[in-house]
């Protein structure tokens, strides 16, 4: 059966239950893993799930379920839970499913990843770790070198008239190396995804994950210092991320955000534009509507260092007397619609990122920080790990690890001195290179 | 649900292309959710999962698969998948009939979750909002997380083995928002155990949320942590983070026979300093990592991992145990029929020792005193560990000073553990989902009151003239 006619007998469902309005999201994902090590396949995975996310409203109150069974017995199971969890929340006048709007499509889809044969996907991951063995003799080790693509299909339907589905393939690799050297050990990562075949290169995986475990031997902690800060593209995309939550309209309304209260001040440096962008088809966020039916477009955040506005939801629209903006966006059909960015990244500059280098007489390139999801989006109060090489006289002198940075990301956003041109996307989050005036760092 | 009865058949089909060992492990799970923020519960959410998953395993190659389909059909087809992917050549054997295997504990749940009405979890969640609330007037938001879990999982493998086993785990969280004059603060506070909604009896409620909400009105009026290298105090009630990243991970033994841990090849030898005996036991009664079986169908057991410094035993799948010719040790473990099981902590302690708790401070001239770790994450391959301070006061002349605000400890896990120079008589436990190769599990961690006379603390305040910044 198709996910729309499953939609619909859950809307009837729903309605048979005693919702009076209601809401269907139904996604189905193939998903195929093949993870190597020392040239030989240690796991290949593969799956087919097909789930229901159904949301219930009643007299003002919202209830959620989700299945796995879209039996007919499964999908009146689901109703009948979500129309009681409805009893259990408290009404609120602004608790609403949107209309229709017709979206413009978005070709998210590589007809090439769904015949690829399983040889070609093992190959790839191979091909991985052949790239970053050759990289350098100081690789020694390889945790493992992983292929991922997946083939996804969603539709959204709900009782007031909501009639939305798209589909997208994935791709992924990444690896993570170990080199050794001198009784050093030392590790390096690296990622890539598209929604192409083409947009993922092997080679470029296993050598940058080489090369970031390489030019880390031999790394010892320094002494406490306030120094200035490049984030290389990838560390910048895990801090962008961390300011997604203060971005969102729902924590503005609940008194969470650090950008409460600030639309149309200085919250940057002049240097800093934050954008999201649900149609971007770079980013692992894009879809031509969000998990709510809502056409997604594209959301300036910040221009030229001052603060634009916030992404919503239907909810958090309504209740803000405006209009979603295409954020209502859910982990899975497991979870319901709550705003987070789509495609959230800080444009590009124009700086090349030795000039960022350069620039500095001592500073501290981050190419590796660890303990990110302690970060306080609410206080904005980060204090993380970091390994990387320390600048000396505009040149990378020696490697570091050990120590930790720290301070609070409004400071972190105001700080930048230098946007790179070497915007990237780590997944759904996009950063190019940045500098950072004096921060705390940690050591001995 | 199929019948156990079925499972043999499945298995054979799926060692019919080859391989060595072949597993199912089906799951029906029901999850429930509260939330309540902005004054009100916002979200009550339910999750109806079920599903299974199937492994083929020749020689170090695992296939696996999963379906949503638990109908004897289904099966067999999800068996068919991994059995093409294998494509070891002879068919595998299996031994049947599948004997069920007996448990070492019996976890008592008093009250399962069906058994208490929505409205009344509501009320307990309600509870904790007002009390929150209640403490000072500078508190702005309070999140309160309820969450229920009731997993049915029955698990069988060609080796004759089948587990039959429910968990039922209850946590009930708090995040207090406390704010003036521009500053915003947060505090959480969270309880969790192998147990049903009895977790939140009593005045348990008002107790988490006074303790959320108090730690962010202090670190309103704290001071920037310092920064540098200081003695550090942990008190048993800031959990266990620390022994977690410090030697928990590097003790997988997945890592370790990959050559990616610190402590690969080690065992035997002294890794620790003597004071410090390290263990995991799944069979705590009604702790959150707790349960009767693995997610192998392996009897959980307590292990000492480290015995006054010296390694012991690693964390075992049946995968890393066979590899290395140990005995399974019941740590394989996964997040649902979703993922492949792997070898995972589950309550993870350091034992207590012999100080009194309060002189461990009285005799620490200076240093930093932790009374609640967050997160934290670890390099297995070099060691580098570091965890969140979410609540610490600076240590001034053997007494508890100032609060300071959140930093990050860093260190080295053997070379922290091999520091440690007082351990305390007392033990507390804090609960956590840890996270690995993409999979969340239930975990608890422990630590007594103990003292590390040097570590990194990542904070901002740094004084370049200063010898040491304090």
């Amino acid at each position: 059966m198709s996910l729309e006619e499953y939609g619909a007998q859950a809307l009837t469902a729903a309605q048979a239950a005693g919702a009076e309005e209601a809401e269907a999201y139904l996604s189905r994902s193939r998903s195929f893993v093949v993870e190597v090590a020392d040239g030989k396949v240690e796991t290949l995975h593969q799956s087919t799930e097909t789930g229901l996310g159904l949301r219930v409203f009643r007299r003002g109150c919202l209830g959620f379920a989700f299945t796995t069974d879209l039996s007919p017995g499964g999908l009146r199971a689901a109703a009948e839970t979500a129309v009681a969890n409805a009893a259990a929340t408290a009404s609120d006048p602004f608790n609403r499913l949107p209309g229709f709007t017709p979206a413009e499509p978005l070709d998210l889809v590589d007809p090439v990843l769904r015949d690829l044969s399983t040889e070609a996907k093992i190959d790839t991951a191979m091909a991985i770790e052949r790239a970053a063995r050759a990289f350098d003799r100081r690789v020694t080790r390889v945790e493992k070198a992983t292929y991922t693509d997946g083939d996804h299909a969603v539709a959204i339907l709900n009782t007031r008239g909501v009639r939305a589905g798209y589909s997208g393939t994935s791709v992924s690799g990444s690896i993570t190396v170990v080199a050794e050297a001198g009784g050093s050990a030392e590790t390096g990562w690296s990622y890539l995804f598209s929604h192409r075949r083409a947009g993922v290169d092997p080679e470029a995986i296993g050598r940058e994950a080489a090369e970031k475990a390489v030019q880390l031997l031999g790394a010892r902690t320094i002494g406490t210092k306030r120094v200035a800060l490049i984030f290389d593209p990838l560390v910048a995309a895990e801090f962008l991320e961390t300011i997604g939550p203060a971005l969102s309209a729902d924590a503005v309304q609940k008194g969470k955000s650090l950008f409460a209260d600030k639309v149309g001040e200085k919250v940057a440096s002049p240097l800093v534009q934050v954008v999201d962008d649900g149609r971007l088809v770079e980013g692992a966020g894009a879809a031509p509507v969000d998990d709510e039916g809502v056409p997604t477009g594209r959301t300036v955040l910040i221009r030229d260092g001052v603060l634009q506005g916030f992404l919503h939801n239907t909810y958090t629209a309504a209740k803000g007397g405006t209009s979603s903006t295409g954020n209502g966006i859910r982990a899975s059909f497991r979870g319901t619609p709550e705003v987070r960015p789509s495609n959230l990244y800080l444009a590009a500059g124009k700086a090349p990122r030795e000039q960022l280098i350069a620039e500095v007489s001592e500073g501290f390139y981050v190419t590796a920080v660890m303990g990110m999801h302690t970060v306080n989006p609410i206080s904005g109060d980060f204090s993380v790990g970091a390994a990387g090489l320390w600048i000396e006289h505009g040149r990378l002198a020696r490697p570091v690890r050990g120590v930790a940075i720290a301070g609070n990301l409004l400071d972190l956003l105001s700080g930048v001195e230098a946007v790179g041109d070497d915007l990237r996307f780590l997944g759904s989050a996009g950063s190019p290179s940045l500098r950072i005036a004096p921060v705390t760092v940690s050591g001995e | 649900m199929t019948r156990f009865r079925e499972l043999g058949p499945v298995l054979e089909r799926a060692l019919a292309r080859g391989g060595d060992f072949a597993e199912v492990f089906v799951e029906q799970r029901r999850t429930q959710a509260l939330i309540c923020e902005a004054d009100r519960i916002e979200r009550a959410a339910t999750g109806l999962d079920g599903g299974a998953g199937i492994r083929v395993v020749q020689g170090d190659t695992s296939a696996y698969a999963f379906t949503n389909d638990l109908s004897a059909e289904g099966l067999t087809a999800a068996a068919e998948v991994v059995a093409a992917a294998a494509r070891a050549g002879q068919a595998g054997r299996v031994t049947l009939p599948l004997v069920s295997r007996e448990a070492a504990f019996n976890p008592e749940v008093r009250q399962l979750p069906e058994e208490v009405p929505l409205a009344d979890k509501a009320a307990v969640v309600e509870r904790v909002n007002r009390a929150a609330r209640a403490v000072d007037g500078r508190v702005r938001q309070v999140t309160v997380n309820y969450r229920e879990l009731d997993q049915e999982v029955t698990i069988a493998n060609s080796l004759g083995f089948l587990a039959e086993d429910r968990r039922v785990r209850t946590v009930l969280a708090v995040n207090a928002v406390a704010a003036q004059g521009g500053v915003i603060q947060t505090g959480y506070d969270s309880l969790g155990g192998f147990a049903g909604p009895e977790l939140a009896d009593g005045d348990v409620p008002e107790k988490l949320a006074e303790k959320a909400a108090r730690r962010a009105v202090r670190m309103l009026e704290a001071r920037p942590a310092p920064s540098g290298r200081m003695p550090v105090v942990m008190a048993a009630e800031a959990g266990g983070t620390m022994v977690h990243e410090a030697c928990g991970h590097g003790l997988e033994a997945d890592l370790v026979q990959k050559g990616l841990s610190v402590y690969a090849d080690r065992l035997g030898e002294q890794v620790a300093a003597e004071l410090v005996t390290v263990i995991d036991d799944a069979t705590l009664p009604g702790r959150y990592g707790s349960a009767r079986y693995d997610d192998e169908g392996v009897p959980a057991r307590r292990k000492v991992l480290i015995e006054r410094g010296v390694l012991k035993e690693y964390l075992h799948s049946l995968i890393t145990a066979r590899r290395q010719g140990a005995e399974p040790n019941g740590s394989g473990r996964r997040e649902s029929y979703r993922h492949v099981p792997i070898p995972r902590m589950s309550n993870t302690y350091i034992a207590p020792g012999k100080d009194d708790p309060g002189r461990i401070v009285a005799d620490t001239e200076r240093g930093l005193y932790v009374t609640r770790m967050g997160g934290g994450q670890v390099n297995t391959t070099n060691g580098d560990f570091v965890f969140e301070v979410a609540e610490g006061f600076l240590i001034e002349r053997g007494e508890i000073g100032p609060a300071v605000r959140g930093a990050t400890l860093t260190g080295n896990g053997p070379r922290a553990l091999s520091l440690v120079d007082r351990v305390g008589s007392d033990l507390g436990f804090t609960i956590g989902t840890c996270g690995k190769d993409g999979q969340g599990v239930a975990v608890t961690d422990a630590q007594p009151t103990l003292r590390i006379p040097e570590l990194i603390v990542g904070g901002t305040a740094h004084d370049p003239e200063g010898e040491e910044s304090l």
